[in-house]
């Protein structure tokens, strides 16, 4: 699904250049759970931007699906991410503004899902979710169990075929910690690849596969049984 | 997708109050007062133009002289008309409109009411050439008979209440029968031509058939009294139709030099904001306030630009988000420009509601009859306009910024510096420009005003009032005035014309040595022999008046009258007024006889022993009972009728700037408006400076500084950019009001002090506005704020 070859990132200021990614080499399968770890700025953050097209390498090759994005423009970007991929944030980011409903249904209305056809289905997955009675609560008052509940519901309302995942326990105790990583263990056993960067072992454990990164490369891959 | 957009603007302007207070202040503020003020505008600069035909309606003027001494008059001689209309192809018809009638009362049956309302005399073609609606009555023959009368709807109801007034019979002073052949529509208030009353022209033909001094009306081409207005054929000439009939005025009239008596046409759509000679007569103030208008508006959507933009970094997250789950930016766009525009339909909702709410009390300031009319296409088509532009300038730019956010630079926190700064600052300066650049002219007005209503006029009006005589009272004059100044409270009695604005003008002057090509137009005021002495016109040379019979050949003449006819040693020089031959028996020094607009022209004084208007004046002290006692005569004499009225000189002297008065107080008001609403959004920006930078005042305060340091600190910004606004909009405004002041003849200069005093009141006002946030965010707990970081 996903084949990335000599990546290359850099980041410059007037004095200083940092190399995020050097000529990383990656390749995810479909159906695949993989869990990216290593040390603060060793640039797993950096791989799951570009991966989700949020970023551009600055050198390299990237293959979703067996095309080229790595070139693709912002609205060629914007099309591929809102139907292939869903987004999972340490800090949630949900718009404070939007009711649990409402943050759910956000997507949808950008794909252009007719408005009788959304109810359904965001109703669907905040019951597979177990927030359907929050549904008309504000993200200020959840717990961040809930609220992250809210993030993995709206990752996944489209169907996307990937999930990417920052540090997606990383705000959260261990007990709803683990109930977010059971829901993404669900969809990955329904066919959702997911790619996750973390910094607890914990976690990576619920993944196939760990791929360990220093300074922009990889230096070790676990395959988990 | 709407459904979204509407939520989550609504909630945003709920959720951020104070922001949104501030936004929607400031645009209901501008809108408001841009929108009453392109009302006025629009008031002004649509007059005459409900005449279907304007394109082709013109009005005569004349002029006299050439050079220097040219002067142009709006009336012509009456033969213009009738001349124009039988032998120039180019004019499908003319109408004239003169003067006054003399009838102060009419009477139908049993009811007498006094006029108050104008009359004019008019050509038959009048309802033909003007769109003036006739209700009963036959536009193409308006005047079955020369005793025909037309009224407009609100005077026949006066008299008629609900009956028919058509054939019924009204008699002027209680003698002469009018019997009503119409009923017009009331003249809009924004036509030139004002009447309640019309007449025939062929009434005013009989009066002046020639038998007397002066030649009969189609025929005396001396008399510039009356309007000319013109309709042409489509694709007449205007220039090549003035040129023919100043070659017929020089044909018929024997003797006239070349230069006197050339007419020009005037379009009717221009004689309400542009002089006879073209010189504005409004219509610099329509462009100033039309300016004015659009620097507020302005003023407004840098508000909200600046406060939108700034709290863009607060945004920056939601933007990230959204894109991040499929948001296009055309969505983001349409998203933010829908906020703004939801808004600003809160702004327009609550400045329909303050324009409706202060309508009379502008119309008052501006003396106007203007309506606020929902229902009206032009209030819409300012309002549309209006709203259209500002909607755009205040949206474009925050969506544009908003939407192009990086996602994972926002979510990075790296968005702080995305349109912040600079952009801001120059919309600061260019917002406090304005706002300077207003002040100083509002203070260079407000000085000029006041010098011309306390610069030496040349004659004492202090304390002086005027009333008319009427018939019964102006044969014992004499008597009157002795009586009167027998009584302390009372100073000096004097009889004559009006001092205070002598409109009335000639040209039909002669004197000993007046070169062939010389004319002089000169401004005749008839006064008795105490006038000079009531007034203390200074007298320069010969003497006053002394009321004695001879005094009918003397005259007096101001020191510009002697100079431009090029007199030496007057005193005893013949001179001729009108058909009167006689001599200068003294001279006085130049008096404002007019605005001070105007220089100082030509004057003359003839005695008149006897005259309609007593000027009584008081020692000031008790003003009241020398009105008393003038009013016991009246009442004696007059019985009540008319009832007794009297006005204060000052006043008559007031009037005379009137408009200045009025655009003097509404530029003030504008001033204050867009320095209110240029300080409502200092105020927001620095409410949102002392919120980003929390951290920074809790780590200083921590280390020490004072609230003084920090008040400083978040201030000093800010008020630089009011210093470079002043550097800015002072030489601006000091150019702009020097080229303003040029239409005065007698007027103050531009000077450092009103820049200066513009500049320390601003610096002061925007210093109070932001001391507040400051001083407030200086005075907060560090603790707090370093453990919310």
């Amino acid at each position: 699904m996903i084949k990335i070859t000599d990546l290359q990132k850099y980041y410059r200021t007037e004095e200083v250049e940092t190399i995020a990614l050097n000529k990383l080499s990656i390749e995810v399968k479909e159906g695949e759970f993989v869990a990216i770890m290593g040390p603060s700025g060793c640039g797993k953050s950096t791989l799951l931007n570009i991966l989700g097209l949020l970023d551009d390498p600055d050198g390299g090759s990237y293959l979703f699906n067996s095309i080229e994005v790595a070139d693709f423009n912002e609205r060629k970007r914007a099309d591929l991410r809102k139907h292939n991929i869903g987004f999972v944030f340490q800090s949630f980011n949900l718009i404070d503004e939007l009711t649990v409903f409402e943050n759910v249904e956000l997507p949808l209305i950008y794909t252009g899902v007719p408005a009788s056809e959304r109810v359904g289905r965001v109703e669907k997955v905040l019951d597979k979710m177990q927030i359907m009675h929050r549904r008309n609560h504000y993200p200020q008052q959840l717990s961040g169990g809930q609220q992250q509940r809210v993030a993995v519901a709206r990752a996944v309302v489209n169907n996307p075929k990937l999930i990417l995942a920052d540090e997606p326990t990383g705000n959260l105790d261990s007990s709803n910690g683990n109930e977010v990583m059971e829901l993404l263990t669900d969809l990955n056993e329904q066919g959702t690849t997911i790619i996750m960067v973390t910094h607890s072992e914990h976690d990576a454990r619920y993944s196939h596969r760990i791929i360990r990164l220093l300074d922009g490369q990889t230096v070790m891959e676990n395959i988990m049984i | 997708m709407l459904k979204n957009y509407i939520k989550i603007a609504w909630r945003n302007i709920v959720n951020k109050k104070l922001y949104s207070a501030i936004n929607i202040i400031g645009l209901t503020v501008g809108l408001a007062v841009g929108l009453l003020i392109l009302l006025w505008v629009q008031d002004e600069t649509s007059y005459d133009k409900f005449n279907t035909k304007v394109d082709r309606i013109y009005k005569v003027n004349a002029s006299i002289g050439t050079g220097a001494s040219k002067q142009v008059w709006g009336g012509t001689p009456a033969p213009v008309a009738f001349h124009a209309a039988k032998e120039v192809p180019g004019v499908e018809a003319a109408v004239r409109v003169v003067g006054d009638m003399d009838y102060s009362k009419f009477r139908y049956k049993d009811k007498l009411l006094r006029r108050t309302a104008t009359m004019k005399f008019v050509d038959d073609a009048f309802f033909t050439v003007f769109d003036y609606k006739l209700l009963k009555g036959d536009p193409k023959k308006p005047f079955p008979t020369d005793q025909s009368i037309i009224l407009s709807v609100t005077e026949a109801k006066k008299y008629f209440g609900d009956t028919d007034p058509m054939g019924k019979v009204l008699r002027g002073d209680d003698k002469d029968p009018y019997t009503v052949s119409g009923v017009m529509a009331d003249m809009p208030a924004n036509s030139s031509i004002q009447a309640d009353y019309l007449f025939s022209i062929n009434v005013r033909k009989k009066q002046y058939n020639g038998k007397g001094m002066w030649k009969a009306m189609d025929e005396d081409w001396g008399d510039y009294w009356a309007d000319t207005y013109l309709l042409l054929k489509a694709n007449a000439s205007p220039i090549a139709i003035a040129d023919k009939l100043t070659r017929i005025h020089m044909s018929l009239q024997k003797g006239i030099k070349p230069t006197d008596g050339v007419f020009q046409l005037q379009p009717l759509a221009d004689i309400h904001l542009y002089n006879p000679d073209l010189t504005s007569a409004g219509a610099e103030i329509v462009k100033i306030f039309s300016i004015v208008a659009l620097l507020i508006l302005l003023i407004a959507c840098i508000n909200y630009v600046n406060l939108s933009t700034a709290r863009s970094v607060l945004r920056s997250k939601e933007v990230s988000v959204r894109k991040i789950i499929g948001a296009e930016r055309k969505h983001l766009f349409f998203q933010f420009v829908f906020e703004t525009a939801l808004c600003f339909l809160i702004a327009l909702v609550l400045a329909f509601g303050i324009i409706y709410a202060i309508m009379p009390l502008y119309n008052h300031i501006a003396n106007k009859e203007m309506h606020f009319d929902l229902f009206s296409t032009s209030v819409w088509k300012v309002i549309g306009i209006t709203t259209i532009i500002t909607l755009a300038a205040s949206s474009i730019y925050p969506a544009i910024l908003l939407s192009s956010f990086k996602p994972i630079d926002a979510l990075r926190s790296r968005a702080s510096g995305v349109g912040s700064g600079n952009f801001r600052k120059v919309l600061v300066v260019c917002q406090f420009a304005f706002s300077i650049g207003l002040i100083i002219g509002t203070l260079v007005i407000n000085r000029q005003l006041h010098y011309i209503q306390t610069t030496q006029v040349g004659y004492d009006r202090d304390h002086v009032f005027t009333v008319n005589l009427y018939n019964n009272m102006y044969p014992h004059q004499d008597a009157v005035k002795a009586e009167l100044l027998r009584h302390r409270e009372i100073t000096g009695v004097a009889v004559g014309d009006n001092i205070v604005n002598g409109d009335s003008s000639t040209g039909d002057t002669d004197w000993d040595g007046k070169p062939a090509t010389a004319s002089m137009v000169i401004h005749p005021f008839s006064i008795d022999q105490d006038f000079i002495k009531v007034f203390k016109v200074k007298l320069i040379a010969g003497s006053n008046f002394t009321g004695e019979k001879s005094d009918t050949s003397h005259y007096i003449l101001n020191e510009t009258a002697i100079k431009e006819a090029g007199i030496k040693n007057p005193i005893g020089k013949r001179f001729k007024l009108w058909q009167r031959n006689g001599i200068i028996i003294g001279v006085v020094k130049d008096f404002h006889f007019a605005s001070l607009k105007q220089v100082i022209e030509p004057a003359i004084f003839s005695y008149a022993e006897k005259s309609g208007q007593l000027f009584v004046k008081t020692t000031g002290k008790n003003a009241a009972a020398a009105i008393n006692l003038v009013k016991q005569y009246h009442v004696q004499y007059n019985h009540g009728d008319p009832p007794f009225e009297y006005n204060f000189l000052d006043d008559d002297f007031n009037n005379l700037y009137k408009t200045e008065q009025s655009t003097s107080m509404l530029f003030s008001i504008f001033a204050g408006i867009a320095i209110f609403i240029s300080c409502l959004g200092l105020f927001g920006l620095a409410t949102y400076t002392a919120q980003v930078k929390v951290k920074e005042i809790g780590i200083r305060k921590v280390l020490g500084a004072s609230v003084l340091n920090i008040t400083t600190m978040l201030s000093k910004d800010f008020l630089l950019l009011i210093v470079i606004s002043l550097l800015i909009a002072s030489p601006i405004a000091w150019y702009a009001m020097d080229k303003w002041l040029e239409s005065y003849v007698y007027r103050i200069s531009v000077n450092w002090i009103t820049i200066a005093l513009a500049g320390v009141g601003a610096i002061l006002i925007a210093l109070i506005t932001i001391s507040f946030q400051s001083i407030k965010a200086a005075l907060a707990n560090p603790v707090k704020s370093l453990r919310s970081e």
